[in-house]
C-alpha cells in the first residue's frame, strides 16, 4: 500500500465514522422524545385529580371566608369551626359576577347586582336563583386541600 | 478499526449461531420493505448483499411507493398512537382532559398528537390516490384483481380507523363530526347497524367512546395490517405492473436509499404540518350544543351529499343501499371491465368515465361542505 | 242588618258544620254545577258553607224551604268585598291560618276599591282574581292568583283594549310586560326572581306607583343602582319635572333589555344632541364599549390559547374579574358622573388589557418552535445529502 490510498482510505473512514454518528443523533433524538414523553407529568397536572392548596387553616378565623384564585372558577374558603372548612364556588349564580366576602355581615355579596350568598352559598336575597356550588374540602397539616 | 469489525462479526456469528438473522430480516418483506424474501439458508450479510445488488425493474421507485408511503405512515400512526395511549382514557369524563393534559403537560406531546393526527390524513389521501392512480393506470386487469380490490377495501378500513380516532379527543368539532358520520354510516343497510352494534349503540357516551377506542387502536390497526400484507403479497406475486419500466439497471440498495430520502422528507413533512397547521382543539364536547358548521370528515362528505340529493320520498335505507351498490360495482370493477390495459391511450373511455366520477366526486364533495344543520 | 244576617249564617254555619259530611249539603241537589266547582276549593275543605255567602237553609228539604232563612241570593258585585272581609277582615279568624287581614283596607285604597266605591261596575273585585266558588289557596299551581298565573290573571282586564279604552288607557300593559325583559324572564325563562305584576303594584292596593316613588320600587331589587340614582342629578330634576324616574328612561312596562347603546337615544328624550348632557352620556358609552372591546379581544385571545392548547384557566379567571368590573359599572353609570364611572371600566381595562398581554408574550414565547422546526430542517436537509451521496456510490459500485 502507498501512502496517499492509505491517506484516502483512512480519510474515507473518518468520514465514515463522522456519517455514522451524525446519523447516530437521529436514535439519540427519538429516544429523547420518547423518554421525556413518556415522564408522566406531576401529579397536580394529572387530569381528573385536581387538588388544591387554598394556604394555611389556622390563619383563618372561625366564620371568615377566604377568596382563592384558582382557574376559571375563583372559590371561597370558609373556616365553619375547630376544624372545618367548606368551599364554594366564588362565581355568581346570575351573571356570573365574582361575589366578595362581606365580614361584617358574614355573607358573600355580589357587586353586580346585589344578590347576597350566606356561607353555605344559599341565597339569601337578590336576583340569583341557583345556590352556589360547593366543593369537597378538607384540612391536611394545617393546609387547607379543595378537591375540585 | 479492523478489530472493531472483527468484534461485531463475532457477535453477529454468535447470535447467527443462536437465532435465524435471515429469517427475521426476511420478515420486512411481507410489508414490501424488501421485494423479495431473502435466502434464509445463507447468513444475513450474504444473504443481504445477495438482495441489495440484484438489480431490479420496478420497485419502491415513483410514483410506484403508494403502498410503501402508506406503510410507513401507518408505522408513524402505530408508534405515535402507542405513545398517546400512554395517557389517553377512553372515559367521557376523563377523555378531554387527558387529551389536553398530553397536549399541554407532558413533554413533546403537542408534536406527538399532531404528528398523528396528521399522518392520519396523509394515510387517507394517499390511499385515496392509490386508488385513482390503480384506476388510470390501468392497474386492475387481469390477476391484479385482488390489489385492486384490496385498495379500495384498505381505504374503507383506513376511514373507519380516521372516524374512529376523531371521537376520542371527546372535543366538540370531534364530537360532533362524529354525530354527522353517524347519520351517514346508520343510512347503509347491513354496514350501519353492524357498526353500531359494534360501537354499542347509536348514541354518544362512555361504553361507545370505550369501543370506538379499542376500535381505533386494536381491531382497524390489525386489520389494516392484515391487509397490507395481503396487498404486499399480491405483488409480490403478480407484480404491480406488466408493462416494464426502464432498464433494471438500478440494485435494491439504490431503491433502499430513495425510500429512506422519502422517509426522511416525510418526517419533515408531517413535523412542519404539526407545527405550522396544527390540527386545534376545540372546547369540551356538549352533547346539548351543536356548534354551527358541524359536517361529516371530508370523506364521507361526498356519500353525505349523494344521500342528501335523492327525492325526499325515496326512504333513507334505499339510498343507502344505492351507495352500497356503487361501492360494490367499483370493487368489483376488474370484474366488469374485462378489457383493461395499461396505456391511458388504448381504452379512452375509461379514462374519460374515471375523470367524470372524479369531477361528480369533487362536486359532492363541494355539496357536502355546503349542506348545513344535524338532522 | 246585612252584618246581622251575616252573622247569623256564620253561627248558622258552625252550628252544623259538624254535623253534616257534605258542607254544600241540599244546595248540591239542584246547583249541582256550582257544587262541583265549590268542592274544588280551599272554602269546602275549611268547612265554609254555601250559606255563609248566600244564606239560605243548607239543610231545607224544599226549594223554598232552602231560600227562605236569611237568604240572599247572588251579591252584588259592589257588596263582594265587604261580604269576603267579613270573614277575612276578622284577625282573630284568620290567625290560624297566617293569612293578613287587611285586605279589605287595602282593596279600599286601590284603584279597584276607590273606583268600585264610585259605583263604577267594571273595577275587580275579590272574586275576579280568586275565582267565585272554587277559590284555590295562593300556593296551588291551578289558583289565578298563584304568583305564575298572575300576569293571565291581570290581562284578563288589563289586556283587554276595548275596557281599557274607557278608561282613557290606549296602551296594552300586559303586551308590554311580555315583550319587556321582566316579562320574558318571568314568561319564557319562568325565572322567579323577575317580577309580575304584584311585585310592583302591590295585590289588594293595587295602584300605580306616584311619579316619586318609582325609584323606591325598583330599587327593592336594583338597589345598587338606585343608590347611585339618588347620588346624582336625575332624581331631583326628574321630580321637579314630573318624569317617573327609572321609568322614564327604562319605560314602565315595556322595559327593554338595558344596554349602554341606550344612552344614544333615551337622553335625547329631554336633552339636545349637542349638550353638555348628551356628551357625558358619549363618554359614558365610549369607556363602556372601549373596556368592553378590550375584554371581548381578550377572550378571543384566551379561546386561541386554549385551542393550542395552553393553560388559560388563570386567564379565565382574570377576564371573570374584568367582566365582574365592567357590570359594576352599568348601576354606576346613574349616578351620571364619569368620574365614578372611570375606576370601574379602567379596572376592567387593564385586567383584559394585562390578559392579552401575557398570552400575546406566551404565544410569542413559541417562537422557539419554529426556530427548532428551522434546525430540524437543516439536519433533514444533511441527512438527506449525505443519503443522496451514499446512494450515488451505490449506484456506481453496482454499475461495476
Amino acid at each position: 500500500m502507498n501512502g496517499p490510498e492509505t491517506t484516502s482510505i483512512e480519510r474515507r473512514g473518518v468520514l465514515t465514522w463522522l456519517i455514522r454518528g451524525f446519523l447516530a443523533i437521529w436514535a439519540l433524538g427519538a429516544g429523547v422524545l420518547g423518554i421525556s414523553f413518556l415522564k408522566a407529568p406531576s401529579s397536580e397536572k394529572r387530569p381528573g385529580e385536581r387538588q388544591l392548596r387554598c394556604g394555611s387553616f389556622s390563619t383563618l378565623a372561625i366564620g371568615e371566608a377566604r377568596l382563592v384564585r384558582h382557574g376559571a372558577e375563583p372559590l371561597f374558603v370558609v373556616r365553619v369551626s375547630d376544624s372545618q372548612v367548606t368551599a364554594v364556588s366564588a362565581v355568581c349564580t346570575h351573571l356570573r359576577c365574582v361575589l366578595k366576602w362581606d365580614g361584617d355581615k358574614g355573607t358573600f355579596q355580589c357587586p353586580c347586582h346585589n344578590g347576597a350568598f350566606d356561607r353555605a352559598g344559599i341565597v339569601l336575597s337578590g336576583p340569583p336563583k341557583k345556590p352556589l356550588p360547593q366543593y369537597p374540602a378538607e384540612v391536611r397539616a394545617d393546609e387547607i386541600i379543595v378537591h375540585t | 478499526m479492523a478489530a472493531d469489525a472483527g468484534g461485531k462479526r463475532s457477535i453477529r456469528s454468535w447470535l447467527e449461531a443462536r437465532l435465524n438473522l435471515t429469517e427475521i430480516a426476511s420478515f420486512l418483506s411481507v410489508f414490501g420493505l424488501l421485494p423479495a424474501e431473502l435466502d434464509t439458508r445463507k447468513p444475513l450479510r450474504e444473504a443481504l448483499d445477495e438482495a441489495l445488488s440484484r438489480p431490479l425493474p420496478s420497485y419502491a421507485r415513483w410514483p410506484r411507493i403508494m403502498g410503501i408511503l402508506s406503510f410507513i405512515l401507518f408505522l408513524v400512526l402505530a408508534v405515535s398512537g402507542m405513545m398517546l395511549a400512554f395517557y389517553y382514557q377512553p372515559t367521557a369524563s376523563e377523555a378531554y382532559g387527558s387529551v389536553t393534559s398530553i397536549a399541554r403537560d407532558v413533554t413533546g406531546g403537542t408534536l406527538v398528537n399532531q404528528v398523528h393526527r396528521w399522518a392520519a390524513t396523509l394515510l387517507l389521501l394517499i390511499l385515496a390516490a392509490r386508488i385513482v392512480r390503480f384506476y388510470f393506470g390501468g392497474m386492475y386487469g387481469r390477476s391484479r384483481e385482488v390489489i385492486w380490490m384490496l385498495a379500495m377495501v384498505t381505504f374503507v378500513v383506513a376511514t373507519f380507523a380516521d372516524l374512529t380516532g376523531r371521537l376520542l379527543p371527546w372535543d366538540a368539532r370531534g364530537y360532533w363530526t362524529t354525530v354527522r358520520a353517524r347519520e351517514v354510516t346508520d343510512a347503509l343497510p347491513l354496514i350501519g347497524p353492524l357498526f353500531s352494534f359494534l360501537v354499542g349503540g347509536s348514541g354518544l357516551d362512555s361504553l361507545v367512546l370505550t369501543r370506538f377506542y379499542i376500535l381505533h387502536i386494536v381491531v382497524w390497526p390489525f386489520l389494516l395490517l392484515a391487509l397490507f400484507y395481503l396487498h404486499f403479497s399480491s405483488v409480490r406475486r403478480v407484480g404491480l405492473s406488466s408493462v416494464a419500466d426502464g432498464p433494471g439497471s438500478r440494485s435494491l440498495r439504490v431503491v433502499l436509499y430513495d425510500l429512506l430520502l422519502i422517509v426522511v422528507f416525510l418526517i419533515g413533512a408531517l413535523a412542519t404540518l404539526a407545527i405550522f397547521m396544527p390540527q386545534s382543539f376545540d372546547v369540551a364536547a356538549d352533547p346539548f350544543a351543536t356548534p354551527p358548521g358541524a359536517r361529516p370528515p371530508w370523506y364521507l362528505l361526498a356519500p353525505h351529499a349523494l344521500l342528501e340529493s335523492f327525492p325526499p320520498l325515496v326512504p333513507r335505507f334505499l339510498r343507502g343501499l344505492f351507495l352500497e351498490a356503487l361501492f360494490v360495482a367499483v370493487l368489483l370493477l376488474p370484474f366488469l371491465d374485462r378489457r383493461a390495459g395499461e396505456r391511458p391511450g388504448r381504452r379512452p373511455a375509461a379514462i374519460a368515465l374515471g375523470a367524470l366520477a372524479l369531477l361528480v366526486w369533487a362536486a359532492l364533495i363541494w355539496k357536502g361542505w355546503h349542506l348545513e344543520g344535524p338532522r | 242588618m246585612k252584618h246581622a244576617s251575616v252573622l247569623l249564617a256564620v253561627l248558622f254555619a258552625a252550628a252544623t258544620a259538624a254535623a253534616r259530611a257534605n258542607e254544600a249539603g241540599m244546595c248540591g241537589v239542584c246547583h249541582s254545577d256550582v257544587r262541583v266547582q265549590f268542592e274544588q276549593g280551599v272554602h269546602r275543605s275549611e268547612g265554609i258553607a254555601c250559606t255563609t255567602c248566600h244564606g239560605g237553609d243548607v239543610a231545607a228539604t224544599t226549594v223554598e224551604g232552602a231560600h227562605r232563612a236569611g237568604f240572599r241570593g247572588v251579591p252584588r258585585r259592589r257588596d263582594i268585598p265587604a261580604l269576603c272581609a267579613s270573614c277575612h277582615g276578622d284577625i282573630a279568624r284568620m290567625r290560624p291560618y297566617n293569612l293578613p287581614s287587611d285586605q279589605f283596607a287595602l282593596y279600599q285604597t286601590s284603584q279597584h276599591g276607590r273606583r268600585l266605591a264610585k259605583g263604577d261596575p267594571n273595577v275587580a273585585v275579590c272574586t275576579d282574581c280568586h275565582g267565585v266558588h272554587e277559590i284555590r289557596r295562593r300556593d296551588d299551581p291551578r289558583s289565578r292568583v298563584f304568583p305564575r298565573n298572575i300576569p293571565s290573571t291581570c290581562a284578563r282586564c288589563h289586556g283587554d283594549a276595548a275596557l281599557m279604552k274607557k278608561y282613557g288607557r290606549t296602551d296594552n300593559p300586559y303586551a308590554d310586560y311580555a315583550a319587556g325583559v321582566h316579562g320574558r324572564a318571568f314568561l319564557e325563562n319562568a325565572s322567579d326572581a323577575a317580577p309580575e305584576c304584584t311585585r310592583c303594584h302591590g295585590s289588594h292596593g293595587a295602584t300605580p306607583p306616584g311619579l316619586g316613588d318609582v325609584e323606591k320600587v325598583c330599587g327593592q331589587c336594583h338597589a345598587t343602582t338606585r343608590q347611585y340614582f339618588l347620588e346624582g342629578p336625575h332624581k331631583k330634576a326628574m321630580d321637579d319635572a314630573g318624569l317617573p324616574e327609572c321609568a322614564a328612561c327604562h319605560h314602565n312596562h315595556k322595559t327593554p333589555p338595558a344596554g349602554v347603546e341606550m344612552l344614544d337615544s333615551v337622553c335625547l328624550q329631554c336633552h339636545a344632541a349637542d349638550s353638555e348632557q348628551q356628551k357625558l352620556a358619549g363618554t359614558m358609552k365610549g369607556m363602556f364599549t372601549d373596556a368592553a372591546r378590550e375584554i371581548d379581544e381578550a377572550r378571543h385571545l384566551v379561546e386561541e390559547a386554549a385551542r393550542i392548547p395552553l393553560y388559560v384557566d388563570d386567564y379565565q379567571a382574570r377576564l371573570e374579574d374584568a367582566r365582574t368590573a365592567l357590570m359594576e359599572s352599568f348601576p354606576v353609570m346613574h349616578a351620571l358622573d364619569t368620574g365614578r364611572v372611570e375606576p370601574h371600566t379602567r379596572r376592567a381595562r387593564s385586567i383584559a388589557a394585562e390578559v392579552s398581554g401575557e398570552i400575546h408574550e406566551k404565544l410569542a414565547g413559541r417562537w422557539w418552535r419554529k426556530v427548532g422546526l428551522g434546525l430540524f430542517w437543516f439536519y433533514l436537509l444533511l441527512t438527506a445529502a449525505i443519503l443522496v451521496r451514499a446512494r450515488h456510490r451505490a449506484a456506481a459500485e453496482s454499475r461495476h
